[in-house]
């Protein structure tokens, strides 16, 4: 007398829309490269104003040696940014949860960290820290590290209560209601974050890098961008531009497939459209 | 006869314009004569580094010669050399390097004027560190700014044995010097040790001219379509320009120059002017060299080869580049402003 | 009364709360292993209060509850062996029904293994063997509802504590899971406490019926059931039933009173 699950999306359901998925945008993208082509081709825009898509993409194939180290360093400290931002946005959201009085206290200078431009603390903090590399990535974390922690506090304190009195009830320690209830329950929000915040630390490595005007002896992607400016090197200065847009493209498929394969199961907003019951 | 007066608009620091009625001083032309116009950018606030040009706006030096020319004022982190590109000025203030980097893209402009025979860019450091020439500088960190690890750093680099390690972001601000005796910055000779005065340091300066540095500064950059189409009224510009610099620097009648540059950049003071004039004097870094024969601007094959080998040499520019296409010598070598 | 000693004994139980509502008024109840209990009233008796008090999810504000037959922990506390079932499934969304029935097993420190060994046994008992490694959303509302009661069971506790349980689902699914109740508590004998706003529900599970009363919520009359254990469809269409249902009705109608909604 047991009911049956139902079965499965059909297979055919699930081919379209991925290949929508990727379709479309890809079909916009070439209509958009194709009428920039031609645009430069017509007009005889010369490369030093404004180069074409097959220009780029020679200087791109052209100079990959150098910018590919380039686009290296600015991952590394994207990584590194986004990842001490996940780390102490988590450690600081844990502990919010657990002590209001820390949670008032410390929320203000977070909030703090979220509105300051970093266009203007970005030199200061280079004459302060001494490390090129280091105040790149303080940088770069200050930009990610707010929506990752306000997100996962939203998420801890939004378990089923419920699920609370249950745990209760069978006198779960308080460890056990972190690591069993809380972080699961939290995980969705804090993915949320993380995808915001995996942009965000892209663009404050790069601006960082911008306002200081200078690396050590490696330097990444936005060096190479103004470094083109003064040369002169228009096409060659797009190429580093579009390697930067790549880049943000890719941290955000990246984190996005990260997310649907933690919440595939579960939640709502990672479920395809044919698995709800 | 009547006095002129133009609408001017100068660019204000708040990012504004503001036209200004301005009597131009001096200036009595006959009416119903048209100017034309030209649009000039320098690459910097207003300063007496750019005076020359002041000079000959503010006491109708260009007037005189049927030119209504407008001086745009630079800032940090603008490039003038894309503008010129872009079409969106006539003329910039510029360096050797450019012209260099036109012949390597393949972009028609080039440098029809060098103002400044020795680059008076150096490093700046405290009299106590007691540095007496860039080899004692080796290992030590040096703030350079991003303009600067493309054109005087690898020639510096090659010379004295420098590596890339050394290099710190100069971030166009005096403290990190001020705090401490031992750094060592960039700057223009004119310029920062000022300030670095005001803040109480003593510093010294060591000039890349005096270590064999070529560039070319202050130059004139033009588009080759403007040179073709309007020769006539390049050349006036020209000689109106290397007067005014003749005068300025001589301290002939710059009351009315020195009152525009403090006005159009509010930070300027005459204490700035006037130390910076002195120190271009001091070391010859307008009157030197070719330009004592030839007059201010001058410019030759022979330094435009030597430049050229020179940043050949240092890697900034790859072989084989035909650096006559970097420059025309039509408009400069005419003695103005000499005896 | 029965010469065993009671598994739970409520002497003049009350429970106000903070906003000063008096939620139960001088409770008495007593309670002995095996019995099968319907707290049976109308919205506001304090049906629901009483069970968490006696889950210990909120502490009394008067009276007694004494546990003869319990261990006292470390702290001096109860250690109540309690099973609860709420009216939602309340699984955790993120794990498999096997890890969710394993949950009160792990929590007490046993290994995951065994624990998943456990598991497996009591999903089996309540027909939903073969899902073990299924998500809740993949679930039907039935389903989901009998691993919340496989969860509540694998820890093999005295007193199951059900609030409302099958309020939500379908009549067709709520017949089949009162069946499959009383199947299991005829084989296991733990003691259940199920609250219900049901009559036909309290008649055909319970043997014990408490009628509550509210404002303030108090026990109005209890009521026995005779009725053969074996419940089945036939028992459902019988005349007994019937009858049953119409006296516990008339003491519901008598507890609500004066009090019309």
């Amino acid at each position: 007398m047991s009911e049956n699950a139902d079965a499965a999306p059909a297979a055919g359901g699930f081919m379209e829309s991925t290949l929508l998925r990727i379709l479309a945008p890809t079909l916009l993208a070439l209509l958009f490269l194709g009428g920039w082509e031609m645009m430069v081709r017509v007009r005889e825009i010369p490369p030093y104003i404004l180069p074409g898509p097959i220009a780029i993409w020679q200087t791109l194939l052209r100079d990959w040696g150098s910018l590919s180290v380039s686009l290296l360093i600015t991952l590394k400290i994207t990584f590194m940014a986004l990842s001490v931002a996940a780390i102490l946005g988590l450690v600081l959201a844990v502990l919010f949860a657990q002590s209001r009085i820390i949670e008032l206290s410390l929320f203000p200078f977070a909030v703090i960290l979220q509105v300051t431009p970093i266009v203007a603390i970005a030199p200061l903090i280079i004459i302060w820290v001494d490390d090129i590399a280091i105040s790149l990535l303080i940088c770069a974390w200050i930009v990610a590290f707010f929506p990752i922690l306000s997100n996962t506090t939203v998420g801890l304190n939004s378990a089923d209560h419920n699920l609370k009195d249950l745990f209760k009830l069978y006198r779960a320690s308080r460890w056990q209601v972190l690591t069993r209830l809380l972080l699961p329950s939290a995980l969705p929000y804090f993915l949320a974050g993380l995808r915001i915040s995996g942009g965000l630390a892209l663009i404050g490595a790069i601006v960082a890098e911008f306002v200081a005007g200078t690396g050590g002896s490696a330097s990444g992607l936005a060096y190479r961008i103004l470094e083109a400016g003064y040369q002169l090197q228009i096409p060659r200065m797009f190429a580093a531009l579009v390697l930067v847009s790549t880049t943000g493209i890719a941290i955000f498929l990246a984190l996005s497939l990260l997310t649907h394969l933690l919440l595939r199961h579960w939640h709502e907003s990672a479920m395809g459209r044919g698995d709800r019951r | 006869m009547r006095t002129r007066y133009r609408i001017e608009r100068r660019a204000l620091l708040t990012g504004g314009t503001a036209f200004v009625l301005s009597a131009v001083a001096g200036a009595r032309v006959p009416l119903a004569q048209t100017l034309e116009k030209l649009t000039f950018q320098t690459n910097w606030r207003a300063q007496a580094e750019h005076g020359g040009y002041y000079l000959a706006l503010a006491n109708g030096l260009y007037r005189r010669a049927g030119i209504d020319c407008e001086i745009r004022m630079g800032g940090p982190q603008q490039n003038p050399a894309q503008l010129l590109l872009a079409g969106r000025v006539d003329m910039i203030m510029s360096s050797g390097f450019q012209a260099l980097n036109y012949v390597r893209e393949n972009i028609p402009f080039m440098a029809i004027g060098a103002i400044m025979q020795k680059d008076p860019q150096g490093f700046m450091f405290h009299a106590e560190a007691g540095f007496n020439s860039f080899e004692q500088m080796r290992g030590r960190p040096i703030l350079v700014g991003a303009g600067g690890r493309v054109t005087y750093w690898p020639f510096l680099r090659r010379r004295f044995g420098f590596t890339d390690s050394q290099i710190r972001p100069y971030t166009f601000n005096i403290q990190p010097f001020l705090a401490d005796k031992q750094a060592i910055q960039q700057c223009f000779v004119s310029s920062e040790p000022f300030a670095a005065r005001l803040g109480g340091a003593d510093p010294r300066v060591l000039l890349f001219a005096d270590a064999g540095f070529p560039n070319y500064q202050t130059t004139i950059d033009i588009s080759r379509r403007l040179v073709d189409e309007k020769p006539d009224l390049i050349q006036r510009f020209v000689d109106a320009t290397m007067q005014g610099w003749t005068q300025y620097l001589r301290g002939q009648d710059v009351a009315a120059a020195n009152a525009l540059i403090m006005r159009d950049n509010q930070e300027m003071t005459q204490e700035k002017i006037d130390y910076a004039v002195r120190a271009l004097n001091e070391r010859g870094i307008v009157f030197s060299g070719d330009a004592e024969r030839l007059g201010v601007g001058a410019m030759t094959d022979e330094r435009w080869e030597a430049f050229y080998t020179a940043m050949r040499d240092a890697e900034v520019m790859p072989p084989g580049l035909d650096v006559k296409r970097a420059y025309s010598l039509r408009f400069v070598n005419r003695r103005v402003g000499l005896a | 009364m029965s010469p065993r000693r009671p598994l739970l004994s409520l002497t003049g139980v009350s429970k106000r709360y903070a906003t000063g509502t008096l939620a139960l008024d001088g409770i008495d109840l007593t309670i002995m292993p095996g019995d099968f209990i319907a707290l049976l009233g109308p919205s506001g008796c304090g049906k629901s209060t009483l069970l968490r008090l006696i889950a210990g999810l909120t502490a009394p504000s008067g009276g007694t509850m004494e546990w003869p037959m319990a261990m006292h922990d470390a702290a001096g506390d109860v250690e109540r062996d309690i099973g609860f079932v709420f009216q939602e499934p309340t699984l955790m969304p993120w794990a498999s029904v096997i890890r969710n029935v394993a949950l009160p097993l792990e929590l007490a420190g046993m290994k995951r293994r065994d624990a998943e060994e456990r598991a497996a046994e009591w999903i089996a008992r309540v027909d939903l063997k073969g899902f073990e490694k299924a998500y809740p959303r993949a679930l039907s509302g039935g389903m989901r509802m009998r691993v919340s009661i496989a969860r509540a069971l694998v820890t093999r506790p005295r007193i199951l504590l059900m609030d409302e349980p099958f309020a939500a689902l379908d009549e067709i699914t709520r017949f089949r899971l009162n069946n499959d109740l009383v199947q299991l508590w005829a084989q296991e004998r733990f003691t259940v406490i199920f609250v219900t706003h049901s009559v036909f529900e309290s008649v055909y599970l319970a043997e014990r019926i408490v009628v509550m009363a509210p404002r303030p919520g108090r026990i109005a009359e209890e009521v026995r059931i005779t009725a053969p254990t074996e419940r089945g469809e036939e028992f459902r269409t019988s005349p007994e039933y019937a009858a049953q249902c119409r006296t516990v009705s008339l003491a519901l109608s008598a507890a609500m009173g004066g009090a019309h909604e």
